[in-house]
């Protein structure tokens, strides 16, 4: 595990990788355990229609709040918030202390004397940072699948990866450009508190569009647009919406090296 | 001489420059392959400025330096192949042993390197997690990481900064083993025994500034302290305007001077007084640098 950046960095984050699969796959079971009770409940979907477009349009996931098919159930309870939510807490901390969390310990300075150059030093990092969301993408997805078995949830396991696979990619775009904001700035706090704005920001925008006028075009801007657009969960994966995040991951990663190297690192 | 030695590092007029704070200005040296450079100067002068231009780790405003003949930005990962570094300010990975931070170093320098045989030398346990380790056997940690790759350069900031004495001696023993095999080390510290002990030559950086450039040989030799015991004690002006006096400590009868140059001058001063001892050496570093900046006061901030 200490053959080079990137396995080394993964080898620091294996203990709070342990805590976060716990925690989703706990969080998993929870949510599907109830299904069989707010299955058999009709009158809990025809409530949810009722409710105002504000509300529907930040509770459902893609298509329309539909409390009584499972994906419809699984985007309102899992993907339109909590989810992302998790994934993007676990990604934008690890990215943010990728370099600037290094920076701040002082250790960057005694890693950066070793023959390894700064675009090589945050390009492992960002493997790093994709081997722990692909991983948790993973315990999420097996979660989904095994929960969705036992209580006899009508959902494929490709639907559940499509949905899965979308999370992870919102969930590396900010990631990444956590890492960017970290390696531009050494400031943890700086790199996570802009992340963290910017993707409340992007959500709101997502989830309010329906209803303000003239935030169509900056919704197609929102990462989390293109999360939930395609509705994973009922149409499978959505290649074009993914290429979107993926983009986004891309050019984070492409600018980190760039910024990194041009700059002091701090005492 | 059988040839011209090579340089190893070449500063040519670099400066950095900070917002506020005070960078270096202007710095021009050279060391050369085998030797062992002190720099010297109290804290803040620039002397870490300096060291993380060398590593890289810092840009420089303008000026040029370069290591091995490479460029020291452009070629920073090259040289930093060749090169291991003691940083001042140690901060080592908390959550590993020393064995793994070692490993892990190991493996991004491709190299195994002495590490551990550096460590037993040094009396250090490699199986304990640095985070439960005191303030000297962290030092030690540097200290291997540093050599265990027999480095050709060896960049050193304040290296036996909380190691007692034995463990120094192990540490000086390293360090005249490296530039046995040829190795170059370039010496930070504010310690000038130290200095003296392990440096040819030495810069002084003041405010930024690289004051003076002498191997320490000449440095000591321009100056003599003399210490004489007297019969009765001296009146106090007995050695005023003696050539070449410098300082003059007297402690009853017992009379210190540091003197610069000739000791003609001085020796005729005493040939007036009974003196029953004599004793002249050659000035400590201390006595060369109290000596040459006596009086004078830092710029105040």
């Amino acid at each position: 595990m200490l053959r080079n950046v990137a396995l080394k960095s993964l080898r620091d984050i294996r203990r709070g990788f342990l805590w976060w699969s716990l925690g989703l796959a706990g969080f998993v079971a929870l949510i599907v355990s109830v299904w069989p009770t707010v299955h058999s409940n009709p009158g809990l979907n025809k409530l949810a229609q009722d409710y105002p477009e504000a509300l529907q349009a930040f509770l459902a996931f893609g298509g329309a709040v539909d409390y009584s098919s499972p994906a419809g159930y699984l985007g309102i309870e899992l993907f339109s918030l909590m989810v992302p939510l998790l994934l993007l807490v676990a990604a934008i901390g690890t990215g943010a202390s990728s370099i600037a969390g290094e920076e701040e310990r002082g250790t960057l300075e005694l890693l950066l004397a070793n023959p390894v150059s700064r675009t090589k030093v945050v390009l492992e990092k960002t493997v790093a940072l994709v081997a722990e969301l692909v991983g948790l993408g993973f315990v999420l997805w097996l979660s989904l699948w095994i929960g969705a078995l036992l209580a006899n949830m009508d959902i494929s396991a490709g639907h559940l990866a499509a949905a899965t696979l979308s999370a992870v990619l919102l969930a590396l775009a900010y990631g990444t450009i956590a890492v960017l904001l970290g390696a531009a700035t050494g400031k943890r706090t700086v790199a996570i508190g802009l992340t963290a704005a910017a993707a409340v920001a992007a959500y709101l925008v997502n989830g309010l569009a329906p209803l303000v006028h003239g935030l169509e075009v900056p919704q197609k801007l929102s990462p989390f647009y293109h999360y939930a657009v395609g509705d994973p969960l009922r149409n499978g994966f959505s290649f074009t919406h993914m290429a979107v995040l993926v983009a986004i991951a891309v050019v984070a990663t492409a600018l980190a090296p760039w910024f990194f190297s041009r700059r002091d690192v701090a005492t | 001489m059988l040839c011209p030695m090579a340089e190893v590092i070449r500063a040519e007029q670099l400066t950095k420059s900070y917002g506020r704070h005070r960078g270096i200005v202007d710095v021009d040296f050279s060391v050369e392959a085998g030797e062992v450079f002190g720099y010297l100067g109290p804290n803040g002068a620039g002397k870490s400025t300096t060291i993380r231009l060398l590593l890289d780790l810092i840009r420089p405003t303008s000026g040029r330096l370069s290591l091995f003949g490479l460029d020291s930005r452009r070629d920073s990962v090259a040289i930093r192949k060749r090169l291991g570094y003691l940083p001042g300010d140690l901060r080592l990975y908390e959550r590993m042993t020393g064995r793994e931070l070692l490993d892990y170093f190991g493996h991004l320098r491709g190299a195994r390197g002495q590490g551990e045989q550096i460590a037993e030398r040094l009396d250090l346990d490699l199986e304990r997690r640095i985070k439960e380790l005191s303030r000297g056997n962290r030092q030690k940690v540097g200290i291997a990481q540093a050599f265990m790759h027999e480095p050709d350069l060896l960049v050193l900031d304040e290296p036996t900064s909380g190691l007692d004495p034995l463990v120094q001696e192990t540490f000086y023993e390293l360090v005249a083993e490296a530039t046995q095999r040829g190795g170059t080390v370039f010496l930070s510290s504010h310690v000038l025994s130290e200095v003296q002990h392990m440096a040819d030559r030495v810069g002084l950086i003041r405010e930024g500034r690289l004051d003076l450039v002498d191997s320490v040989e000449n440095l000591r030799a321009a100056f003599t302290h003399v210490e004489a015991t007297f019969a009765e004690p001296p009146p106090a002006d007995a050695f005023a305007g003696v050539a070449g006096l410098e300082r003059v400590e007297q402690d009853g009868s017992v009379v210190r001077f540091a003197l610069e140059g000739e000791i003609d001058a001085l020796l005729k001063a005493l040939a007036r007084f009974h003196v029953k001892a004599l004793d002249v050496r050659e000035a400590d570093l201390e006595d060369v640098f109290l000596a040459r900046y006596r009086g004078e006061r830092p710029d105040a901030p």
